[in-house]
């Protein structure tokens, strides 16, 4: 049958992970199983502080081979009480290396992993960094561009489309939204409207010929 | 000749797609390049947060449209994922079949324009003749030949009509004949190999590192996908292995990411013949649209605070949504969702790629890497 | 056309008067005198303007089958088992006649072996009848005049859609040479005409050194693309440009020895003389002499007119057009014609260097056999010589577009690297070979056992280099331009 990576495997890797990463000052975190009727996926998630944030993301990344920065999510909070941003990292363990070459130099011999074998900080896994951010103008986070270079085009992404500065990112700049767009402009922030008409204007009269002008009646 | 900015794009007939590349070339050699997207950026994300969890998937088709199954399909998981619903196994199976047959689709649509990329313009009529095949397939499935809206919370559309097994291997056992003449056509001529051998090297750890996933990075050698290593769906029940490819010492060229991706459409095409046999309640059963076996019932609301999420093996690599629940709709509507895009991270990593090789280097190399803009830009 | 116009112009010395007519102080003035100074020149001047005239039309109304032929049979390569395999699809109907098995109203059965050939085709090449796109077979009237000529009105259409298109000129180009260029170009590939011989008598101008001619014409055309590339203040064309001129003067040497291998091995400088040196004295075509010298030709002949695999120049791909993109209107349709011409020009050349112009094949043989070879006699007098020729060039042109279907492009610097380090040697090599051949073999005529052993020699070491494989680099998968690899992917690569 298909390899697959056992739920518990996961299980365990992800609870090491997690343990693991709680001793630092900041940081909670639990593993959450989730099933959807056929498999279950372990997943390790964290919840950081935004200054412990770098400590987390180095630990991560030279103690726990977490090595491929998956997405990076802004949220823009207005209403919540506790946080008014949250950025939420996704990272995956992949457990990819090099593969070996041959004495003589002249191939390469491919890794084909078998899932049972796999134990401890090889096992893949997937890890959910949230990091909230209260009430301000300028939220930033640490940028951790050069820890994995895959955080680099979703940081510019989440700065261009949800406003979320990030510290020590060089190179920012507008990647979505045209390059002239104002600075300040953030279109996935709540205050943007997300739609300007009802759909049943769109049926009832598409071109508007029912419509009057304000100021019809008036004598000109 | 001194150093010069050249930019391809928008509007070039390389860049499949609509981008800027904008390079700094010495002569004929690329010292510096830097990619320019957001050209068909539709705001997805945005208009995502006014529609139900139902509409959504109409948008998520669209996203690349050259492979639509599989974008559809991995928001629906992510979406199963934060309404907490149990999908029943034989909707599974049948999501399988869509989700590979559409995976061979995209990828003979790369083969059909990597060829003029090189030069050799008859194999786009041959990769899309084959394609043909397989749109009749999804059509049959989904209802339309390019955005199906296919899979529903809970389960899918419509179960396998009647007689699709019987067509499907027809099909695909001609398929996979017809593989021997790309390989005629792109393995036995030496003005392929020399134009993809040795040009545009990549490392697996480093790509890892930058984001890249998918075909690319297994054709460096490494068998890393996600379909076993974050397992979801049925493919653990079927006897399938994901492409490797053994590159070259300096790490995988272009002919690596072809060879793997030719690899990965035989693959796709057996694991479909093989869910067709391995089907519960068979394939010449077919239950009406909503019948508890092929759909579950699912909530249309979440509630506050919770999030779904789900990794998926895309066509491309690695995508990702991220949903967020309770919104302005009080729940009917996400708060939020987001969308992980491999081509949006691997672009900006195969233009680095491109540095110390020759201009006439980079449609080879660009073209490996398979982009779609249309998931670029969302 | 010699005499016709020698005695009109005979005829009309004797309609002037032949008395002197004083002029006063200018002297005095005989017609008739004056008429036969200048008759000759005048002679010279109208048989040349015609005999022009003759070439250029004949040169353009057959050049009209040579974009057909690439249509045509890039469809027939490029979907190459949907419904064009069979005899059917070449001819599927035109201005409102349906083709549908149409040998079977030949009389007397005829049809029948061409009815047997398609369902054998058809059976065993034919399509999967999976797709109706596929075996949908159309009316194509609407591209021919009844049923002549179908899809050849298209090129007439397309050249009188040219002349309608605007004339761009980008903003900061260099206005003097961004005109002269495509002036060079068209001028010099319509010039080399002049000195192709469509027949043994169909020619414009014919002096001792026309191959020498010829090909210093054929050769300016580099400099036009330069200046092209050049001239129209876009990185894109420059870079083009350049491509262009250094894979064209690449090409040009290896071409021109090769040329002086053909000219040292038949004798002359002369095309004509060329032609029949193969058909009279040698009674060999120069093809069986000299293959390595017909491959040779054909390659840097491909690499000249910057068909693909040798088109980086205008490599869509990457430079859109390339040393061409800002050309609009008829300069981008005549440089487009020009392509196709140059192409015609290789093909036609071709076929009277190596393949004997316009002798039939066996020709002496069959005209010497015993019963029937009256009847071929007749034949070959009766065909005209262009006719025979442009079989053959029109064959050879399917050759390039066959390779033109198969093969990838290859990069510049590749390109580069096999005109310098692979081309020239060998084209030296070949005129060494045509050197000795020569100067040792030739006394009037070959020995008969020359020809059969070159050619079974050349095709051996062909045969013997094509099938050299390494196994053990390709068991490493060590590859660099390896030639197959060893897992396929379809069926049976799974045990």
């Amino acid at each position: 049958m298909g390899k697959r990576v056992s739920a518990e495997d996961q299980n365990e890797a992800a609870t090491q992970l997690v343990n693991s990463l709680i001793a630092i000052e900041g940081v909670t975190g639990e593993v959450l199983s989730r099933t959807n009727g056929t498999q279950t996926r372990n997943i390790a998630h964290l919840q950081c502080e935004p200054s412990s944030w770098r400590k987390v993301a180095e630990t991560m990344k030279y103690d726990h081979q977490v090595d491929h920065c998956s997405m990076i999510t802004g949220i823009h909070w207005p209403d919540s009480p506790d946080k008014n941003w949250e950025v939420i990292y996704h990272f995956l363990r992949t457990g990819v290396t090099d593969p070996a070459i041959t004495e003589d130099g002249s191939s390469i011999i491919p890794n084909i992993t078998e899932p049972k074998k796999l134990s401890g900080k090889e096992v893949p896994l997937e890890i959910q960094v949230n990091i909230a951010i209260p009430e301000t103008r300028t939220p930033s986070v640490s940028s951790v561009q050069d820890i994995w270079v895959g955080a680099d085009w979703n940081e510019k992404e989440t700065w261009d489309l949800v406003g979320i500065d990030f510290d020590g990112h060089s190179g920012m700049r507008r990647v979505l939204n045209p390059h002239e767009t104002p600075p300040g402009y953030h279109p996935l922030q709540k205050q943007h409207k997300l739609r300007y008409h009802g759909f049943e204007e769109m049926y009832d009269d598409a071109q508007g010929f029912l419509r009057k002008a304000p100021d019809s009646g008036r004598v000109k | 000749m001194a150093e010069m900015w050249i930019s391809m794009g928008p509007q070039h007939p390389m860049t499949h797609g609509l981008w800027t590349l904008k390079v700094k070339v010495d002569g004929e050699t690329v010292v510096d390049t830097e990619p320019d997207l957001g050209y068909i950026h539709r705001g997805v994300e945005k208009i995502c947060e006014a529609r139900d969890f139902t509409q959504i998937t109409t948008y998520c088709d669209r996203l690349c449209y050259a492979s639509a199954n599989t974008w559809s399909h991995a928001y629906i998981y992510a979406a199963e994922d934060l309404l907490e619903v149990e999908v029943p196994e034989r909707a599974e199976y049948i999501r399988l079949i869509a989700v590979e047959l559409q995976r061979i689709a995209s990828h003979l649509m790369w083969l059909g324009a990597y060829g003029p990329d090189i030069g050799n313009l008859s194999i786009m009529v041959w990769c899309l003749r084959e394609r043909e095949m397989m749109m009749d397939l999804l059509q049959e499935l989904g209802g339309s030949r390019m955005h199906y809206n296919f899979p529903r919370i809970g389960g899918v559309k419509r179960d396998l009509p009647y007689g699709f097994a019987q067509r499907a291997r027809a099909k695909l056992d001609l398929f996979k004949q017809r593989i021997q003449e790309y390989e005629s056509l792109f393995d036995e001529s030496t003005v392929f190999l020399v134009r993809t051998q040795g040009v545009g090297y990549t490392k697996a750890e480093e790509m890892v590192n930058h984001g890249v996933t998918g075909p690319n990075v297994r054709a460096a050698g490494v068998d890393y996908d996600v379909r076993w290593a974050h397992p979801y769906s049925v493919y653990s029940e079927l006897d399938w292995a994901p492409a490797v490819e053994r590159s070259s010492v300096k790490g995988a060229d272009c002919y690596d990411r072809y060879r793997v991706r030719v690899t990965e459409m035989v693959e796709s095409a057996n694991m479909v013949l093989e869910a067709i046999d391995r089907i519960p309640g068979g394939s010449e059963t077919h239950h009406e649209p909503g019948d508890p076996a092929i759909l579950a019932k699912a909530p249309s609301r979440a509630p506050e605070g919770t999030f779904g999420s789900h990794h998926f093996e895309d066509s491309r690599g690695e995508s990702m949504f991220h949903i967020v629940g309770g919104g302005d709709g009080r729940g009917k509507n996400p708060y939020r969702v987001s969308i992980r895009s491999p081509m949006f991270i691997t672009l900006p990593y195969a233009s680095k790629c491109m540095i110390g090789y020759k201009v006439a280097d980079i449609p080879a190399i660009m073209g490996s890497f398979d982009p779609c803009i249309g998931e670029t830009d969302r | 056309m010699d005499s016709i116009i020698g005695w009109t112009l005979d005829k009309t010395h004797n309609l002037m008067p032949s008395s002197d007519i004083g002029l006063g102080p200018l002297g005095s003035i005989n017609l008739q005198e004056t008429f036969s100074s200048i008759q000759p020149g005048l002679h010279l001047f109208i048989f040349t303007s015609v005999m022009c005239t003759v070439v250029f039309a004949t040169m353009m109304i057959t050049l009209i089958v040579v974009p057909y032929i690439e249509r045509k049979f890039i469809g027939r390569l490029m979907d190459r088992l949907g419904n064009t395999m069979s005899a059917r699809s070449l001819w599927v109907g035109e201005g409102g006649v349906t083709a549908g098995e149409w040998w079977n109203s030949l009389p007397f059965g005829l049809g029948a072996p061409i009815g047997m050939v398609n369902r054998a085709l058809n059976k065993n090449f034919g399509n999967d009848h999976h797709t109706d796109s596929v075996t949908r077979v159309g009316d194509r009237g609407y591209h021919g005049i009844w049923f002549l000529l179908p899809g050849f009105v298209a090129a007439v259409a397309d050249f009188v859609k040219f002349n309608t298109k605007a004339h761009i000129v980008p903003d900061k180009a260099d206005r003097l040479v961004f005109e002269v260029a495509p002036v060079i170009i068209i001028s010099t590939t319509v010039m080399v005409y002049a000195f192709i011989p469509f027949g043994p008598h169909i020619w414009a101008a014919n002096p001792e050194l026309s191959l020498v001619f010829m090909m210093a014409i054929f050769g300016v055309a580099p400099l036009g693309v330069f200046f092209a590339g050049w001239a129209s203040n876009n990185k894109y064309t420059l870079i083009g440009g350049m491509r262009s001129a250094a894979q064209l003067t690449a090409y040009e040497i290896p071409l021109l020895v090769t040329v002086l291998g053909i000219a040292v091995l038949s004798g002359s400088f002369n095309i004509i003389e060329i032609v029949d040196f193969q058909i009279q004295s040698s009674d060999t075509w120069n093809i069986f002499l000299m293959p390595l010298g017909a491959v040779l030709f054909i390659v840097t002949m491909i690499a000249e007119v910057e068909r693909i695999p040798f088109d980086m120049p205008e490599a869509e791909a990457e430079l859109v057009e390339g040393w061409w993109t800002e050309y609009g209107g008829i300069r981008w349709g005549l440089m487009f014609a020009v392509e196709m011409m140059r192409a015609y020009a290789a093909c036609i050349l071709f076929a009277l260097f190596f393949l004997g112009g316009w002798e039939l094949p066996f020709q002496d043989t069959l005209i010497g056999l015993p019963l029937v070879g009256g009847l071929f006699a007749i034949l070959a007098k009766m065909t005209p010589g262009i006719a025979i020729l442009l079989i053959k060039a029109y064959l050879m042109f399917a050759l390039f577009v066959w390779v033109r279907a198969s093969l990838h492009r290859i990069r510049t610097d590749q390109i580069l690297e096999f005109g310098w380090r692979y081309l020239l040697p060998l084209s030296m090599l070949n005129l060494a070979l045509a050197m000795i051949m020569r100067v040792a073999f030739w006394d009037g005529a070959w020995p008969f056992w020359l020809a059969p052993v070159v050619t079974l020699a050349s095709f051996a070491i062909f045969v013997v280099l094509a099938i050299d494989e390494d196994k053990e680099a390709l068991e490493s998968s060590n590859r660099i331009y390896h030639t197959q690899t060893l897992e396929k992917a379809y069926p049976g690569r799974r045990e």
